[in-house]
């Protein structure tokens, strides 16, 4: 599966690049909103993961674009953040909205269930 | 039932913005444990050194700057030169800047009158600015570079930290002191982090009746403060 991952600190997207690539993944990685849409747009990625605090554009903004184009409307996305995911249970914006499939907050989140969370997605595109 | 509200003050706020940035690090350096153990040939320990360094740095400043203001601490003021505060605080950054793939440039070579200042504060203030800058500067897809420099204006020496940052100016740090502890991102436009180094800088600097402000060096934006020479140290 090729993954685009949107991970604004370099050591983390490291980590997590390292990660999916052990897990058989191809990765396109990139720390901004825009080089992401650019990205997507060349790669044509089978699962987006993000952060939704990134400099300038945050995830959010990124999702909205993201799903604005019919032909991404299927790609699965992950969100990975620190932002707690408690701040969106009163608003259907991340899941109805913008399509989210999955959130993990990265202070809770081992590298073994981010992968686990990716492999769980696999079937979502196959469909 | 009744509900508490409280509103927090502004030390309250700084504590809330460095804990919430401390959670980079903590999950840096968790992954990077996580990973060893997976790869036991992955060479981490140098990433989880500058790290954990970085993280204790922010922690020793926000504490040192909770005692200067609450009269736990004085400022100990002794004449140096700001040339080699900055030689100093580029030394402090570099393996950190290493890690980041960032490139650290020095330029303090103008001619500058010593000052009278606490040595410990000033490092501890610019070393916490230079942990954000460092961080920020990696959000672009090459190698970046940040600058440490000072020159000479007719209100004092200005020394700071100065990278690429096209959207940024005094309006940006003037909203970013109201958003920090109640927004995540009070500086969107610099960092993707909660900045915490940047309020502790300011806190640290108050301590010595400066302040953080947006200055411009060589096309370069950055945040520095203004040094008041010592009068009596140039008759020396």
């Amino acid at each position: 599966m090729h993954v685009l991952l949107i991970e604004p600190d370099k050591i983390l997207s490291n980590i997590y690049v390292r990660s999916l690539v052990g897990a058989g993944h191809t990765v396109a990685a990139t720390m901004n909103a825009q080089h992401a849409i650019q990205l997507a747009d060349e790669q044509q990625p089978d699962l987006v993961i993000v952060e939704l605090q990134l400099k300038g554009h945050n995830g959010v903004e990124f999702l909205y674009e993201f799903r604005s184009y019919q032909e991404w409307l299927t790609i699965p996305v992950l969100v990975h953040s620190f932002v707690p995911p408690t701040e969106f249970v009163r608003t259907p914006l991340l899941t109805q909205e913008l399509g989210v499939n999955d959130y993990l907050y990265k202070p809770t989140t081992s590298l073994a269930k981010l992968i686990q969370a990716v492999q769980k997605l696999v079937p979502i595109k196959a469909l | 039932m009744q509900q508490f509200q409280h509103t927090l003050n502004d030390q309250e706020r700084l504590l809330l913005t460095v804990a919430e940035q401390l959670k980079v690090p903590f999950v840096q350096i968790a992954h990077l444990a996580e990973q060893s153990k997976l790869e036991p040939s992955s060479a981490n320990w140098q990433t989880v050194r500058a790290t954990a360094a970085a993280a204790l740095g922010l922690v020793e400043s926000y504490a040192l700057s909770l005692r200067l203001h609450g009269n736990l601490d004085q400022p100990e003021l002794v004449p140096m030169t700001v040339s080699s505060l900055l030689y100093d605080t580029a030394q402090e950054l570099s393996q950190f800047a290493k890690q980041y793939n960032v490139e650290l440039e020095l330029d303090a070579s103008a001619h500058l009158l010593p000052i009278m200042g606490d040595r410990a504060v000033l490092q501890s203030a610019l070393t916490s600015l230079g942990y954000v800058f460092v961080e920020a500067s990696t959000a672009v897809e090459k190698r970046s570079v940040v600058r440490l420099a000072a020159y000479r204006t007719r209100y004092g020496i200005v020394a700071g930290l100065y990278s690429s940052m096209p959207d940024f100016g005094a309006d940006s740090l003037r909203r970013a002191h109201q958003l920090h502890g109640r927004a995540r991102q009070p500086l969107q436009q610099l960092a993707a982090s909660p900045a915490a180094g940047v309020f502790v800088a300011d806190s640290l600097l108050q301590t010595l009746s400066a302040r953080l402000h947006v200055a411009r060096y060589h096309k370069l934006t950055g945040l520095a403060a203004t040094l008041v020479p010592s009068q009596q140290l140039q008759l020396v």
